[in-house]
């Protein structure tokens, strides 16, 4: 083997900056992600209904192609409901998206016992769970918020400023939305990932928290004759979220702040979880 | 002092497991050894070092730099874990890239000084292949490779000659030397006591979360009174030898060797005995060598720690 007799010549040059060291976790975990077909599969999915909901909007405001059709003008109306439902069907695919991308970000770092090999860089544990719910969030507002906002802008370049000036509130209840969803499930499926360190059955996991979540909370209603077993259905919260944030009318039984408070509790939980297990080292007892 | 890594009463508690215990060491520059049983607390002293634990009590300070302070200590300090720990998919070259990425070194220069480390450890012709793909010898090489890539002046390396074929391990152990010369500290954990021995300057010797001996493998022998030292005299003569020594004082007892080929004696005062033995008639007897039987780490080792757990 070459050893090179050299005096102690550590590197002296100037470093990346602290603050962007996180994106190499990002760029090695989003590249391994896209490896899978199915998951390549599934983000092309996640694109269908935003491309339905692009030509909806061109329709909308082609009043002479509708009379071609015979149909009224005002059969589809850009508003405030057109992209709710948007919402809710890119916050069930950015679930599914979540389901199985998710889990293999952490779990196999810590099945592998590889988080000494972080850690001993000038690397945090902060910095760590940053960059790997960076994959997430990045890849969520791909599919919510961002074709969110680029058919509001191209709704509004159609129909002019006015409707622009009065429906700008839309563009926030998106992305303020969108943000809350992504950061639950992102929350949610890393420390689930965590703990079981299973890829596979913290993706299970992750789905029955959702839907197990629902049927608890409507078992627990049921039987003790109240409506506060819906805080264990986290679907049903966001529900209440972003009908409040799209000005929608509703009779949910909770309130908003309720909602958003009882988010942001699972939120904290699912860090507490995660901060506990992501360390250099853990002692099995 | 700026130029060691400091112990102060250290200890480390897992919730009620004892990681270890009041320890108070001060390593110099060169090769130094942990050696121990397993749990004996040798990881939990290099994660102590490394600060990927924090001390329940005391303090650590490596060449000045306290263990709270990644940003600084992780610039002169290189660690190679005990654990095969890659992420998928990736070859070695860009495992080392990555991880120098992650130290903030910025690309090209991390391009660089990743194929040094990779030349430094024979690895170049497997740089391209998968890691999942490499052998253990390869595995164990391309992890210390990541720990030196970035040149620090205190490499921690847990268990670095394992699965390494002999070859493979005279190979890592002309690096540490070659890295101790050049003024680095070299801490290595081990089991393997004969090579612990061949290549250390000192050792630390552990036992249950306790430091029961540091320094130089022979200062420590000589402080261990109550088991005599053992010296091997190879000559043509054993019997008339061993008869002839008894002369001394400070001879204690005297076996002949099983090849009947030199006489194995115990003695209170090694020093003495030597200056004794000058002064012996020995009757033309002749004496081939005279060489120390039990200043080598394992015998320190079974001395002070027993030898259940000693590996050899």
């Amino acid at each position: 083997m070459a050893v090179y007799r050299r005096s102690y010549r550590p590197y002296s040059g100037t470093l990346t900056k602290e603050w962007s060291r996180f994106l190499v976790l990002f760029r090695y975990s989003r590249r391994n992600l896209f490896r899978s077909r199915f998951l390549t599969g599934l983000f092309v999915l996640c694109f269908f209904y935003p491309i339905a909901c692009l030509v909806m909007i061109y329709l909308a405001n082609s009043a002479s192609f509708l009379a071609k059709l015979g149909l009224p003008p005002e059969f589809i109306t850009i508003d405030n409901s057109f992209f709710f439902h948007l919402m809710s069907v890119q916050g069930v695919l950015a679930f599914l998206m979540t389901a199985f991308a998710g889990p293999g970000l952490i779990s196999p770092d810590l099945a592998n016992g590889a988080l000494p090999l972080y850690f001993c860089r000038p690397f945090s544990r902060a910095e760590y769970v940053l960059g790997k719910s960076s994959v997430l969030g990045i890849l969520l507002s791909e599919i919510t918020w961002v074709p969110g906002v680029i058919l509001f802008i191209i709704q509004a370049s159609f129909a002019g400023t006015g409707w622009a000036r009065n429906n700008l509130w839309i563009v926030g209840s998106l992305i303020l939305g969108s943000l809350i969803w992504i950061a639950i499930l992102s929350m949610l499926a890393m420390a689930l990932s965590a703990w079981v360190k299973w890829r596979i059955v913290a993706g299970a996991l992750l789905l029955a928290v959702m839907f197990f979540g629902a049927g608890f909370a409507q078992a627990v209603n049921a039987v003790l004759r109240i409506d506060a077993g819906h805080f264990f259905d986290i679907g049903y919260l966001m529900a209440v979220v972003w009908t409040s944030l799209f000005q929608k009318e509703n009779d949910l039984a909770i309130s908003a702040g309720q909602a958003w408070i009882a988010i942001l509790l699972y939120c904290s939980v699912c860090l507490w979880l995660l901060m506990r297990k992501v360390r250099a080292y853990e002692v099995v007892r | 002092m700026n130029d060691r890594i400091i112990f102060e009463d250290v200890s480390k508690f897992y919730g009620e497991i004892l990681g270890v215990n009041r320890v108070n060491l001060s390593i110099p520059p060169g090769i130094t050894s942990l050696v121990g049983p397993n749990g004996s607390g040798k990881t939990t002293l290099m994660n102590l070092m490394t600060g990927l634990v924090k001390p329940s009590r005391g303090r650590i300070q490596v060449l000045g730099i306290k263990t709270d302070d990644p940003e600084r200590l992780f610039k002169i300090v290189g660690y190679s874990t005990q654990f095969d720990a890659f992420p998928r998919g990736l070859t070695g070259f860009q495992f080392i890239y990555s991880y120098l990425s992650l130290s903030g070194i910025p690309t090209q220069e991390a391009e660089r000084t990743a194929w040094e480390a990779i030349q430094r450890v024979n690895l170049v012709d497997a740089a391209s292949r998968k890691i999942g793909a490499y052998s253990k010898g390869m595995r164990q090489r391309i992890r210390l490779a990541q720990a030196l890539a970035h040149n620090p002046k205190v490499m921690v390396l847990d268990e670095p000659l394992n699965g390494l074929d002999p070859l493979a391990r005279a190979e890592m152990i002309a690096l540490f030397r070659a890295s101790a010369a050049a003024g680095s500290y070299v801490i290595i954990s081990s089991h393997i006591l004969h090579e612990v021995d061949v290549i250390s300057d000192q050792v630390i010797l552990l036992s249950n979360g306790y430091v029961v001996a540091e320094g130089q493998i022979q200062t420590v022998r000589n402080e261990i009174q109550e088991h005599p030292t053992q010296i091997l005299i190879r000559c043509d003569r054993p019997r008339e030898l061993a008869a002839k020594l008894f002369e001394s004082e400070y001879m204690i007892e005297a076996s002949i060797h099983k090849d009947d080929r030199g006489v194995l004696l115990k003695t209170k005062d090694a020093d003495r005995f030597y200056l004794a033995l000058n002064q012996l008639a020995l009757n033309g007897i002749q004496i081939e060598s005279i060489a120390p039987a039990d200043d080598d780490v394992l015998s320190v080792y079974e001395y002070l720690i027993g030898n259940e757990e000693v590996v050899r």
